[in-house]
Order: C-alpha cells, then structure tokens, then sequence
C-alpha cells in the first residue's frame, strides 16, 4: 500500500497525483468517492489529473478523451485503450492506493525511442 | 497672404499623408491604439464564464472573456509555445479552457496553464510564468476597456476624464444608468476612411445642415454648425413640435428614470478619445467604437441602449434606431468620399478647419503629442 495524501487535504472535485512511475491519481469526487487509476492519458502524455471530473469520469485536459474513474473504459478516440483502476483505502484519515498488478496502457513515448536514436 | 499663412478665420488641418500613410498609421496603433483604454466589448456580451470575444487592438489579438468568478479578463491571443493564434473566432464560448489548436497547449480561462503534451515531465514550467499573458482590464458603463501599455495611464483621467471635459462631471452620465440598460439593435459599418477622418466629424456640426437633414429637424440649433460638443455641459435641444428622438420626430421610447430634468429633451454627444463616441437622449444612449484595421479602413461597431423592459417586452424601436443609423451612414458616406482626396498631389498640405471646427485643431495637436512629431503649422 502506498499512502497517497490526507483526505482533508483533497477536497471533492480534485484530484492528487502520485509521483511513482508510472503516476497514479486520486480523484475524490463531488459525490464524494474516492478512484484511483493511472494518471497518465493512454493516447499522448497528458496528466489526468489536470483533467476535469464529471460524475464517476475524468475528461483528459487535451484531446477529451473521457476515462471511467470505476473501471478505467475509455468512452472515446482519440485515447483507445483503458487506464488501470487501483484499490483505494482510507485509514486513518489517510488515503492509500493499492496498486494493480497488470501492465499499464501508456502512451507511445516517441521522445524516448528518439533520445535512444539519437545518443 | 503669402501661401502659407492663413486668414484668421482658418487653421490648417493634418497634412494629407497623416490619412494615407501606412507608416504614420502603424505609429498611431503603437502610440496610441497599444498604450490607451481601448473599448472592446459591451459586458453583457460575455454572458457566462468561458464566454470569449476578439478583438485586434492597434497591432495586436486579444482575447476577452469571464473567468469562472465572473471577472473580466483579457488576454494576449498568442500561445506561450510558440505563438499561434489560440482563437480564430472573433466570438464564441468555451466550456473549461482555451486550447492552441498546434500543440493542444491548454490554458484555463484565468489563464493558467492547465495542460501541455509532456507537461509533467517538465515540472520547472511554471503555470503561470508560461500562462497567458494577461493585459489590463476595466469595467464602465456596462463596456470593456483593455489596455496593452505595460503602465496603463490612469483611467480615471484619461477614459472618465473625458466625459467630465465633456459634460461638466462623471454624474452626468451616470444618470442614465448604462450599465444596467439593453442592446435594442447593433450595427456594425464597414468603413473605408481613416479613423481620424471619422473622429474629426464627430467632432464638428458644419455639415450637420447639409448631409443629416432628419437630425437638424430635430435638434434645430445644429443648423448653425455648432456641434454639441462645442460647448461643456451643453445639450442640443429637441425642436419644439419634436417629441421623440427618432427619424421622425415621433415619440421615442419609455425616458431612463435617472435623467435629470435639465437632460431631459436634449442630446449630448461626447467623444472618448482615441475610439469612442456617445450620444445621450432622454430614452437611449448610442454607443460607438471604432476598431482602426488600416490607414484606409476603419470599422465601426454601434448600440443602441435602452431601458431593459423595452427590449424584453419587443417594443418597436425602429424608428429611434433609424434617426443615428441615417446619421452615421450619411457621415461615414462622407468620410469615404474624403478618403481618396487625401491622396491628391492638391491636399498635400491639408485642408482648412473654419471656426465652428476649431476644436477639431486641438485633437490634431493631441495627435501629433501622442506621435511626437512637430506641428505642421
């Protein structure tokens, strides 16, 4: 388990970015539920948590792909692929992630491959 | 007389090329359209938060639009990255954010940077520093004014101050309430003249007789040529059968509560210098701006103000807003016959201002002050 922030410092509406890697993000939202899924957009690199919630799904700040905060779906291109949702628990007052075992959906990193070719 | 010295009864005007020449125009947008109040937008216009208008001053897009807290905030519309156009439109509404259509660059409508491609691994990008970058706002009258100088000058002096040369004090025209009244009708004209050309005969009344003949019925003493703006505080009075301001001299519409008794039947005319002009009658105010797009071209964006429950209730205001567009289309037909004498080899020199245009002299001084360039006479 890896503890994230304090409930108190993440208001419903907001979400907290954890920086391992790959991140993960925390959303509390206004309904007041608690999901933690990969922050990063599976289409280009693009945090989700400067994204925008609506009810159980966040809309990627970029090309609006929209992710399902519960199950991690995509609703539609440009991003295909789903997030990864991890387990989040509350102890304390503070907020853990438990962080799913399967292979993460990220985004081609083009600026990598290039580093790679051009060292 | 020698040939350059003049009766007493005349001054000599800006010299021909001060209408003509792309490089005296690019002068005026840096110093003046780029360092003054600049009015941009009626408030109501930007309905809600993410609401947005743009709008060229001198040579410069900018952006205007409502933040979530409901202020006004403008912006220059250029992407931090690298410096496209964020907005294309010259209006429209954007749920969360302005994003640059290159590179997806996104920034909140406070103007922060929301979201970059990559953004996170650049965590020394600050959000602000790469923001927007914002330029000064003010609210009056129910209009937007923006000012791009780094130091705007004191709005108090430069955009009320004006109407207090005017009209004696800022009271006067607080009286008719603008910034609660309604757009009744917009106009927008298209015209091929210089913008001085236009502020010059919003200036003067010595055409009044012979181009507005619906106007001069109604207010008689502009007949003589003297413009309401000749005096401080005066007020053209409406003829005596004249009951309304309107194209016919018909009733007008319901009177604003807040006009004085002394206001009430007479029209007030004021110019803001460098773009706006105002007329105020007892049932509405007339708001122009001028938006300068070339030494030769110049468009002109006019309300008509009124009481809001005559708007919501669809009163008939046809024949109000029919007087002043008559008007306007008659002077700016005017000014685009104009336009192309500038360029003749016989107005090099300029022309003559007769006495009731005068004035007309000081703003050309004032323009030569913003310029820094000496007085041609």
């Amino acid at each position: 388990m890896i503890p994230a922030c304090p409930l108190a410092d993440l208001p419903r509406g907001e979400a907290f970015r954890l920086e391992i890697d790959p991140p993960v993000s925390v959303f509390h939202t206004e309904d007041g539920e608690l999901f933690a899924i990969d922050d990063t957009c599976t289409h280009q690199d693009a945090s989700l948590a400067d994204g925008w919630v609506e009810g159980c799904w966040v809309e990627c700040p970029l090309h609006a792909s929209k992710f399902n905060l519960k199950t991690g779906a995509v609703d539609a291109p440009p991003a295909k692929r789903p997030v990864r949702t991890h387990e989040v628990l509350v102890e304390d007052g503070m907020i853990y992630v438990r962080l799913s075992a399967a292979t993460p959906n990220l985004p081609p990193c083009v600026a990598t491959k290039l580093a790679g070719v051009l060292a | 007389m020698t040939s350059t010295s003049l009766p007493d009864s005349l001054i000599a005007t800006l010299p021909g090329t001060s209408y003509t020449d792309p490089a005296i125009f690019a002068q005026e947008q840096e110093c003046i359209f780029e360092t003054m109040w600049f009015c941009v937008a009626r408030s109501s216009e930007l309905t809600k938060p993410g609401a947005f208008r743009t709008v060229d001053v001198g040579r410069e897009s900018i952006l205007v639009t409502r933040a979530r807290d409901n202020s006004i905030r403008a912006y220059f519309n250029v992407c931090r990255h690298r410096g496209a156009r964020l907005c294309t439109e010259a209006a429209g509404e954007v749920k969360r954010a302005f994003q640059c259509p290159y590179h997806a660059w996104t920034y909140g409508l406070d103007g922060k940077l929301v979201a970059a491609p990559n953004l996170t691994k650049m965590p020394d990008v600050g959000r602000t520093e790469y923001g927007l970058t914002p330029v000064a706002t003010r609210e009056w009258l129910g209009y937007v004014w923006v000012c791009l100088a780094e130091n705007p000058p004191s709005f108090e002096e430069d955009v009320i101050g004006e109407v207090v040369t005017r009209l004696g004090d800022a009271e006067a025209i607080e009286r008719y309430g603008m910034e609660s009244l309604s757009v009744g009708s917009r106009i927008t004209y298209d015209v091929k003249a210089n913008w001085k050309l236009i502020i010059e005969n919003f200036m003067e009344c010595y055409h009044c007789a012979t181009i507005h003949p619906e106007l001069t019925e109604v207010l008689p003493e502009f007949a003589d040529g003297f413009a309401a703006q000749y005096y401080v505080g005066h007020g053209a009075e409406f003829g005596e059968e004249v009951q309304g301001f309107t194209v016919d001299g018909s009733a007008g519409l319901d009177r604003i509560p807040g006009v004085a008794e002394d206001q009430d039947r007479r029209y007030y005319a004021i110019t803001v210098k460098p773009q706006v002009f105002i007329n105020l009658v007892p049932d509405h105010v007339i708001f122009h701006r001028m938006y300068p797009v070339a030494v030769d071209r110049t468009i002109v964006e006019c309300d008509w103000l009124y009481m809001p429950h005559v708007v919501d209730s669809g009163r008939d205001v046809s024949r109000s807003v029919e007087l002043f567009d008559r008007v306007n289309r008659q002077d700016f037909d005017a000014c685009e016959r104009t336009q192309p004498g500038m360029s003749s080899r016989m107005y090099a020199k300029g022309g003559v201002l007769v006495p009731s245009e005068h004035h007309i002299g000081a703003f050309h001084d004032w323009v030569h002050e913003r310029l820094g360039t000496h007085q041609s006479q």
